[in-house]
């Protein structure tokens, strides 16, 4: 190794020697002087390029920015993926029945058309859409925080304005008061109607009943 | 019998300017070293007025932080390592400011010296045109290559003092010196044709 730099040395020989042969710098001839006055006054402040102290501070306001951002996003963001839960299950099961009940309301229309004698009964039979439109009467607004509270019949069909995932507990937990003991009923209902309801739901069963029977003879 | 100042090593000097604070110790450590840092200074930024502040820090530094010497090492190579971290920041705050000038009008700027590189050989062998010539090659070479290549054959320092004062190992030091060789011999193919 230490050869191959000794020829390396002989190479350079020209070069080398002209580096050596280079007129020697001197100092001017006030440097001491100078030096010496800057020594004396004290002025040693001439030191450039003094960079400031490392600031802690420097680096607290830009992470704390970013850190409050990063937040806002994930708190405020609205998330537009559906989360599956157990209201939407419950939609689509609600969904598959009622596609069944109408697929079975049809067979059972048609089979009590076939016998007229039965006819009486099928006045009595409504369809279960006809009660669900049934509208009660003076609808009332609820001491509720709008903002906070989402209507349970447009979250299940989809047309919930509020998408706030943050919102999303109030559902259950609608309004200023922290916890609803269960649903509450607009107006309480007078007898008349209670048995309305009963009559019609006896009818039903009845009639059930009665299709349950043919369906057997028929077999 | 006692020694006078001037006799004693510099590292005797230094020894006693650190315990007894002597500034006569100090000026004639100045005396000795302020001609070499300046050709090495020189050499390396190639601005004589930049050379002299550079040289001018480093004796203050010098002053100022004797005590940081410690007496296993040259004190040649104690002050040559201060004077060369000098002479690179300088180095560096000059390219700062050539990439961050903004006004770069032609008024401010220094006028051109024509760029004898290309000179015909008969006229660079002028002693002075020549020795222009190498110095101006000089500053074309990497700083890193130029650094030990001025320390070993312009300053005449050996292998090991040089790899004390840039911090690198001798290995290291010998394949920059022969980098910078190979790059400063290229750029004075002129001179170096035969």
């Amino acid at each position: 190794m230490s050869e191959f730099y000794k020829n390396e040395e002989e190479k350079f020989s020209k070069l080398v020697s002209d580096l050596k042969t280079l007129p020697k710098i001197e100092a001017p001839d006030n440097f001491e002087f100078n030096l010496m006055t800057r020594i004396q006054n004290k002025s040693f402040g001439e030191i450039r390029d003094s960079r400031p102290a490392f600031n802690w501070f420097k680096f607290l306001a830009p992470s704390a920015a970013v850190m409050a951002s990063v937040l806002l996003f994930f708190i405020f963001y609205p998330q537009r993926e559906e989360i599956p839960t157990q209201i939407v299950n419950q939609k689509q099961l609600i969904d598959s029945q009622a596609l069944a009940g109408k697929s079975s309301d049809k067979k059972f229309e048609s089979l009590f058309s076939t016998d007229d004698k039965k006819s009486s009964i099928k006045k009595s039979v409504e369809s279960n859409s006809n009660i669900a439109q049934t509208q009660l009467p003076g609808k009332r607004t609820f001491p509720l925080n709008q903002r906070r509270s989402v209507s349970v019949d447009d979250y299940i069909s989809g047309a919930n304005s509020n998408q706030n995932p943050s919102a999303r507990s109030s559902i259950v937990n609608s309004g200023d008061e922290p916890m609803v003991d269960g649903f509450r009923i607009e107006n309480k209902l007078d007898k008349k109607t209670i048995e309305k309801f009963r009559a019609e739901l006896d009818s039903l069963k009845k009639a059930q009943l009665k299709a349950d029977s043919l369906k057997k003879a028929i077999k | 019998m006692t020694k006078r100042l001037s006799d004693l090593s510099d590292e005797e000097l230094i020894k006693i300017y650190q315990d007894e604070n002597t500034l006569e110790a100090y000026e004639i450590l100045v005396k000795r070293y302020k001609d070499p840092l300046m050709n090495f200074v020189y050499r390396f930024v190639g601005d004589r007025d930049v050379c002299t502040d550079v040289v001018q820090e480093t004796m203050i530094k010098f002053y100022l932080n004797k005590d940081s010497y410690r007496s296993f090492a040259k004190f040649s190579t104690w002050i040559y390592t201060i004077a060369a971290n000098l002479a690179k920041n300088e180095l560096k705050r000059r390219k700062r400011r050539v990439i961050f000038s903004i006004d770069n009008s032609d008024d401010e700027k220094s006028p051109q010296i024509e760029d004898k590189m290309f000179l015909a050989p008969d006229r660079a062998a002028d002693s002075e045109i020549r020795n222009e010539i190498i110095q101006k090659a000089l500053l074309k070479v990497k700083p890193v290559y130029r650094e030990v290549v001025i320390l070993r054959d312009i300053q005449d320092l050996s292998y090991e003092e040089i790899a004390e004062i840039t911090g690198l190992a001798i290995g290291t030091v010998k394949s920059r010196i022969n980098r910078g060789r190979i790059q400063l011999q290229k750029l004075l193919k002129n001179i170096y044709k035969e």
